[in-house]
């Protein structure tokens, strides 16, 4: 019975070739630009979110509260957090290594080219092998900072090839180089291995007494950021809250006005991922629309076929077809061009995103811009344009299952 | 010969009006699309227009000196422009009014809420400068700093409005706290436009020099007017060559970089222009699919009009003639869709106007020239009459006898 439908739906749309053809286009068109949207959009995000998302999950960041999007963590916060409460937080149960982080920035020459670029600290004594566990820091040329390092840094892998923030910037630094910071003499103790974000990447690396000495971090005990790693990462939200606790008391302020921050890593991700994908939704709205009017195709067409075939359906009708009958072999049918001109679209779609991520990677050498299309979105695309076929060709298809079999077989209208 | 005579084009009306489903459904699908390109466009060109009149009303002789960081402005101190820097590019020939400024992220609290906003520190005696220079900008409410004035503030648009930064809206004479002290509030300035510089908090260089001792003379960026006749883009060099002498930096290696208005406003521009361009590629993408109905609408009526062809030629109709009916009956469609896309259009950018303006982005504001209207609607006037062509040279060169003959 169901392949009855179907046969007949196909001889119907084979039967106007042209107009199943353009009216399949329409469609195509449509599920093609939002399945390569969507695929190139994707692969964005999971570019962007890869350059943040390298801390796991058992640390938390605390911050002073500051404008949005102010540039590096913590940097120019009107209410700073203080040296002196790292210790403090070092008491909290389930802490097992607390340590303040420094951000500055300074100059950097090399073979007679300048730039400035941005400081990280490393911490000493015990912690600094905490630290290096934590963020997995590991050299691909010369060996990790020690506390005697107070002339020295690291470079992240993009000094090795010179090119830091997407620009080219001086000849190769390597390991055992001399390089001028604020126009003294530094030696490059070791290149770290390549992380894949620029936080690492394109960052130098220094002892936090070092940035001190030097002026890089200001001496009145402002700090950026302090970074705590718990023991148990199920009790993380209790340990979260004992250090608001104890921070609301520190920095004498109510609940609900905190001047700060407690967050784990994936928490300050959400901000950034909810942004972009605003954007994302955004693009696939405006490309919707051109499935819509892919749609109008498919219920223009579908009128035209029952006007064509109201002889026909009298036909039918009069040797016994129900109104449901001829309700569901037109609905069929433009279920049929839906999803015949969503399979196409996705194909095309597929080409289109890994093709345009092939070139755009290659015209602006930029690693971010990557096709990411799952499993889901072509199923979901898939899906999609059967609905619109046949949401589109219900009005049609009601239209003609009404048709007074007596009045269509004698063609009024 | 004339291109195409009334009686065509009543026919062509007449065959519309015929199949009023179909067109209506062909219209609406020409018009989705020219709604959204005029949309996008007109906020576009809203941008433009926005970038334009702050050209010209703060006037292209003005430049910036920045001091270069890896954040944003007044986060990162390691660099900066000193009193003695301003004191030397003052005297430089072509510089006509120069002032610096400080600007720190601050906190702001008003009855017990806490904010973080930018503060700005003002020279009162440059500024009728600064604000000339900054769009214009006037108080609305309330009086200007003076020159010294110690524990008074002057707030952007945003704040004397409830539920925009604070819950509460503040009003001239109302007290707040900016880091800890308190200050009264002695005016407003007006609307910018974006949600940023309507949150900035502005008092007088000494104050703010009273508030952070350390940040004495360290300024984030310094304006600059070029005196008549002097071209911005050759003082941006002279200041840049100067400057560098006298903080003895090497050339390529200055802490410091100067730019004109006008390149400022270039980035600005080519970044907005690029985005709004993307989007209207993809909202094209709505008008060719649109394209493809009105082809299928029009072989359609050609499949349904064989007959009536084939009468018209027998009666001595040239294949021109058909060829030109068609093209003018799919060239109408279009235009009909492109009117009413334009009004849909204008619905919708008016409505997304308002929700911009809501949100804090005034600027996001749509205009619609003449142009824009009469662009869109020959646009799908242009669409449509393209469509038509395969389907009218189709029926052109259908023979009479076989038109005739079919059923």
């Amino acid at each position: 019975m169901f392949r009855d439908y179907i046969s007949l739906a196909v001889r119907s749309l084979t039967k106007r070739r042209l107009r199943t053809y353009l009216t399949m286009i329409g469609i195509f068109i449509g599920i093609a630009a939002v399945v390569s949207l969507i695929g190139l959009g994707q692969g964005l995000r999971i570019a962007i979110t890869s350059q943040f998302g390298f801390l796991g999950t058992d640390v938390l960041s605390i911050q002073a509260a500051n404008i949005n999007f102010a540039g590096a963590p913590g940097q120019g916060a009107p209410n700073p957090l203080n040296d002196t409460l790292v210790d403090k937080i070092k008491k909290i149960n389930n802490v097992e290594a607390a340590f303040n982080r420094y951000i500055g920035s300074c100059t950097i020459e090399f073979k007679g080219n300048q730039k400035i670029e941005f400081v990280v600290s490393v911490p000493g004594k015990d912690d600094r092998k905490i630290f290096e566990r934590i963020n997995n820091l590991k050299v691909q040329d010369g060996r990790l900072l020690t506390d005697q390092d107070n002339k020295g840094l690291l470079l992240g892998s993009n000094y090795l090839t010179g090119v830091t923030y997407g620009a080219t910037f001086s000849k190769p630094i390597h390991a055992g180089d001399k390089v001028l910071i604020n126009g003294k003499q530094f030696d490059v103790i070791g290149i770290l291995e390549k992380k894949g974000s620029f936080m690492y990447d394109d960052a130098i690396w220094m002892n936090d007494d070092t940035m001190l000495n030097e002026g890089i971090r200001p001496s009145n005990g402002a700090v950026n950021i302090i970074s705590v790693k718990v023991k148990d990462v199920n009790k993380i939200i209790q340990t979260q809250q004992d250090i608001e606790k104890l921070l609301r008391k520190e920095r004498n302020v109510k609940a609900g006005e905190e001047d700060f921050t407690v967050e784990t890593p994936q928490k300050a991700l959400e901000t950034l991922n909810s942004t972009l994908f605003a954007v994302q939704l955004f693009v696939t709205i405006i490309a919707l629309i051109s499935l819509l009017v892919g749609g109008i195709g498919i219920m223009n067409t579908m009128y035209t076929a029952v006007l064509e075939r109201t002889k026909e359906i009298g036909i039918m009708k009069s040797i016994g077809a129900k109104n449901f009958t001829i309700f569901t072999l037109f609905f069929i049918e433009s279920g049929l061009l839906g999803m015949i001109g969503g399979a196409i679209g996705v194909i095309l779609g597929l080409i289109l995103a890994y093709g345009l991520a092939f070139i755009g990677s290659i015209a602006l050498g930029s690693n971010l811009i990557q096709a990411h299309v799952s499993l889901g979105l072509i199923f979901g695309a898939l899906a999609f344009s059967f609905v619109i076929g046949t949401v589109f060709g219900v009005l049609p298809a009601y239209r003609a299952s009404k048709l007074h079999p007596v009045d269509s077989l004698r063609g009024v209208k | 010969m004339k291109f195409i005579n009334w009686d065509e084009i009543k026919y062509a009306l007449q065959n519309l009006k015929q199949r009023k489903l179909r067109s209506s459904l062909t219209v609406i699908s020409i018009m989705i699309g020219i709604a959204a390109i005029f949309a996008l466009v007109s906020f576009g060109l809203g941008i433009q227009d926005y970038v334009n009149n702050l050209a010209t009303q703060s006037g292209t002789d003005k430049l910036f000196v920045m001091a270069k960081s890896v954040g944003a402005p007044g986060t990162d101190q390691t660099f900066f422009i000193s009193q003695d820097d301003i004191d030397f590019m003052s005297k430089i020939n072509g510089v006509k009014e120069i002032s610096g400024m400080y600007m720190k992220p601050a906190q702001i609290s008003f009855r017990d809420k806490k904010r973080y906003n930018y503060l700005v520190g003002i020279d009162m005696s440059k500024i009728d400068f600064i604000l000339q220079a900054s769009n214009n900008l006037k108080i609305i409410k309330g009086k200007q700093l003076q020159k010294g004035e110690l524990g008074k503030v002057v707030l952007g648009y945003n704040y004397q409005i409830a539920n925009k930064i604070f819950p509460r809206e503040i009003k001239v004479g109302d007290k707040v706290l900016i880091s800890s002290q308190q200050f009264d509030v002695t005016g407003f300035y007006d609307l910018v436009g974006s949600a940023s510089d309507d949150a900035q908090i502005y008092i007088t260089k000494e104050q703010f020099e009273l508030l952070y001792p350390s940040e004495k003379d360290k300024y984030s960026y310094v304006m600059i007017r070029a005196e008549p006749g002097v071209a911005p883009k050759d003082l941006a060099d002279k200041i840049t060559e100067r400057l560098r002498k006298h903080k003895g930096e090497e050339k390529g290696k200055e802490d410091f970089f100067v730019q004109t208005f006008e390149d400022a406003i270039k980035t600005f521009t080519t970044i907005i222009t690029i985005i709004n361009s993307i989007l209207i590629l993809i909202a094209l993408i709505s008008l060719v699919v649109a394209s493809v109905n009105i082809m299928n609408t029009m072989y359609t009526a050609v499949l349904e009009r064989t007959k009536e062809i084939g009468v018209m030629k027998a009666v001595g109709a040239q294949n021109r003639d058909i060829l030109i009916i068609f093209i003018f009956e799919s060239g109408l469609l279009g235009m009909i869709g492109g009117i009413v896309g334009v009004l849909l259009g204008f619905v919708v950018a008016s409505i997304g106007g308002g929700f911009a303006a809501a949100a804090g982005y005034a600027l996001l504001k749509p205009i619609f020239p003449w142009t824009l209207i009469a662009g869109c609607i020959l646009f799908a006037l242009a669409v449509g009459a393209g469509s038509g062509v395969m389907p009218a040279i189709r029926a052109s060169k259908l023979k009479p006898v076989d038109s005739l003959r079919y059923e």
